[in-house]
């Protein structure tokens, strides 16, 4: 690919507590381009949450310069930033973050409301993004009638509704047992293959990291190494593998109504 | 944009319905004390004007009053009583006065054939018709010569007719009054106006010697009250200040001694009784307004709660991408919806206690539609005024702070 959609320059991010200044990020300098699947790993204070925020535009960062998609986003708005995320970024938390008591159809529709988008529109956008996750069936379920990995599919689902260049995954599978975990590492790696989707993903767990092609390991607030893995992890064969192990399906393996 | 808000903020009104109930009540009764107030206060003031316009606003009453001598001097009380020679000086000295009619009265028993009532006998002259506003139904007013020689003849109020006669014509009838027998000689048109109650139809005119002699015996020339009308609505004072002196003078009341007399103008009369149902009607506004502003601190109230439970959600939808302005529309619509529905069950309540009062009790109450309007509007005005600052804070959140809440 080549072209960068991520750039971070000298990014750093200190916190004013009282008379006392909590540096969170040093100084990171980051590039990250199109297609890549990148999993940053640390301790928790390593400043990898902190980063995430800048790079999602939910947070400033203190110093340094960060374009996003060639677009300066450091002394934006928030409105404009609260723009920028619906064109460019989907979300997906550790804990799913869905709106309760509202289905998954209305939930995955929710990024487009704000992006003024018709009701049919969004009615067909999101019923097609629920479809990719596997829970067309499961639209009109609220979120506690869903499992887990169902409420991270209709995350995620959500995440892809508005096609985002981008997507940031903060500890997607933290919340999951591990082979609820390997379909939703699956679900993020097909994307990134088939449609490619630059996936920036948080994690503390070496075995969800391996499922990137980069690793960047943080710790400090700064980034302490950067490598490539040539053949990483691939999670559908693992969830494969546990699948006919456990020799019954996977909507059951938590609860499913 | 605006559909989408309204549809989330009548979901989350829908989740918390006892509270959602709680807060639109507040609402509610200001909005129907508003309602109701204006209700009973509009119907009274239209009664005032109605029976001003139905009396004669140039009309002026002067009634007796017993005076308190200083008791160094008082043995026998001045008389203080009007009389037949007091009439006939005023029409002859005070210029601005039109006409004037003596009353006396009393309350006796008429029978007709099968059928009687009791009802207020008064005796007076033929002027008693202009000085308050009668017009003849049918028939005519006795002539002079049946007052000078105290004919038994009468002439009837609309209701006590109908009472008595039916749809039938009386004139000309014979009936009883006590133990005499009055020929009718007219009947009076409908007035129907009045403040106290009172049916100012159901009533029997007769030439005031006959009631003298007849109905209830009295020295002669004695009368109770005096009613006269000025020539023109803008002479009333000129004329009140001409019976008074004149009156003073024939009471040979002295420079500094009270008058035994008193001289109401009728509009002075209605002036006070609007002016203490206006002052009621303020008061109790001034409540309604109150309690209006209270329901809207419970509304800012909720809407502050609604913002802090929902911080989470809040974050939520900020990361997706809602912008400020759809967050704090989100939670205006919210404080609006709660409202607005308040505006109108107010109004709806206000609405049937006015019916509920206008038929029990037979209250004149009238709702001026645009005082409707008014109570909605100022709902929907609190809702956005007390909804405000919460939806603002909502907006101003910081999105990574909000995610984090739980």
């Amino acid at each position: 690919m080549g072209t960068p959609i991520i750039e971070l320059e000298a990014v750093g991010k200190d916190y004013v507590s009282g008379p006392s200044v909590v540096r969170a990020l040093a100084s990171v300098t980051l590039t990250v381009d199109h297609g890549e699947f990148v999993a940053v790993v640390g301790p928790s204070g390593s400043g990898k949450s902190t980063m995430m925020n800048i790079i999602g535009c939910l947070d400033r960062p203190s110093h340094g310069a960060y374009r996003l998609a060639n677009i300066s986003v450091e002394s934006r708005s928030n409105n404009a930033r609260a723009v920028l995320r619906n064109r460019l970024i989907g979300f997906v938390f550790q804990g799913f973050n869905l709106l309760p008591r509202t289905t998954a159809l209305e939930n995955v529709e929710l990024p487009l409301v704000y992006r003024g988008q018709s009701k049919k529109a969004r009615r067909e956008m999101a019923t097609h993004a629920l479809d990719q996750v596997g829970l067309r069936d499961r639209m009109h379920h609220t979120p506690n009638q869903l499992s887990g990995g169902q409420q991270q599919r209709v995350a995620i689902a959500r995440a892809l509704v508005t096609d985002p260049p981008l997507l940031l995954a903060d500890e997607p599978t933290g919340n999951l047992d591990s082979r609820t975990s390997d379909e939703i590492l699956a679900l993020l790696q097909a994307l990134n293959r088939d449609r490619g989707i630059t996936i920036v993903m948080v994690t503390h767990e070496s075995d969800v990291a391996g499922c990137a092609s980069r690793v960047i390991i943080m710790r400090d607030g700064d980034v302490r190494s950067d490598k490539r893995q040539d053949t990483p992890r691939d999670a559908a064969e693992a969830a494969k593998a546990a699948r006919a192990a456990a020799d019954h399906p996977p909507e059951s393996s938590r609860g499913s109504p | 944009m605006f559909l989408t808000s309204l549809r989330i903020a009548l979901r989350s009104v829908f989740r918390a319905k006892l509270r959602a109930f709680l807060t639109v009540l507040g609402i509610l009764i200001g909005v129907a004390a508003v309602v109701i107030v204006t209700a009973i206060g509009t119907g009274v003031q239209d009664k005032v004007v109605q029976v001003i316009q139905s009396i004669g606003s140039n009309s002026i009453l002067v009634i007796t009053r017993p005076v308190q001598k200083s008791g160094a001097r008082g043995t026998s009380g001045s008389s203080g009583k009007l009389s037949d020679s007091d009439i006939d000086a005023i029409l002859r000295e005070a210029t601005s006065v039109e006409a004037i009619a003596p009353m006396v009265s009393a309350n006796a028993q008429i029978v007709v054939a099968d059928r009687n009532t009791s009802t207020g006998i008064i005796g007076t002259n033929g002027d008693y018709l202009r000085v308050r506003g009668y017009t003849l139904r049918s028939g005519a007013m006795w002539s002079d010569s049946d007052e000078r020689a105290k004919s038994k003849v009468c002439v009837l109020g609309a209701t006590t007719a109908e009472t008595l006669f039916g749809s039938e014509d009386p004139v000309g009838r014979v009936l009883r009054i006590g133990k005499h027998a009055f020929r009718v000689v007219g009947t009076l048109a409908r007035k129907g106006q009045s403040l106290g109650g009172e049916d100012p139809d159901d009533r029997v005119l007769v030439p005031i010697g006959t009631f003298r002699a007849r109905i209830m015996p009295l020295p002669p020339g004695r009368v109770f009250l005096l009613i006269a009308s000025a020539r023109e609505a803008r002479l009333i004072d000129r004329a009140s200040n001409q019976i008074q002196s004149i009156l003073r003078q024939r009471h040979r009341i002295g420079e500094d001694d009270e008058d035994d007399f008193v001289v109401h103008t009728q509009a002075e009369f209605m002036k006070m009784q609007e002016e203490i149902f206006s002052t009621l009607q303020m008061l109790l506004l001034g409540i309604a307004v109150v309690s209006l502003v209270v329901g809207g601190i419970g509304v800012m109230n909720i809407m502050l709660v609604s913002v802090t439970e929902r911080t989470r959600e809040i974050g939520i939808r900020m990361a997706i991408g809602a912008r400020e302005e759809h967050i704090m529309g989100q939670f205006l619509v919210e404080a609006l919806v709660l409202c607005a529905v308040g505006g109108v069950a107010g109004a709806a309540v206000g609405l049937a206690v006015i019916q509920i009062l206008t038929l029990s009790l037979g209250w004149s109450m009238i709702l001026p539609p645009e005082a409707l309007v008014a109570a909605l509007v100022t709902s929907a005005t609190i809702g956005i005024v007390f909804g405000f600052f919460p939806a603002r804070r909502a907006a101003k959140l910081d999105p990574i702070d909000a995610l984090h809440h739980d």
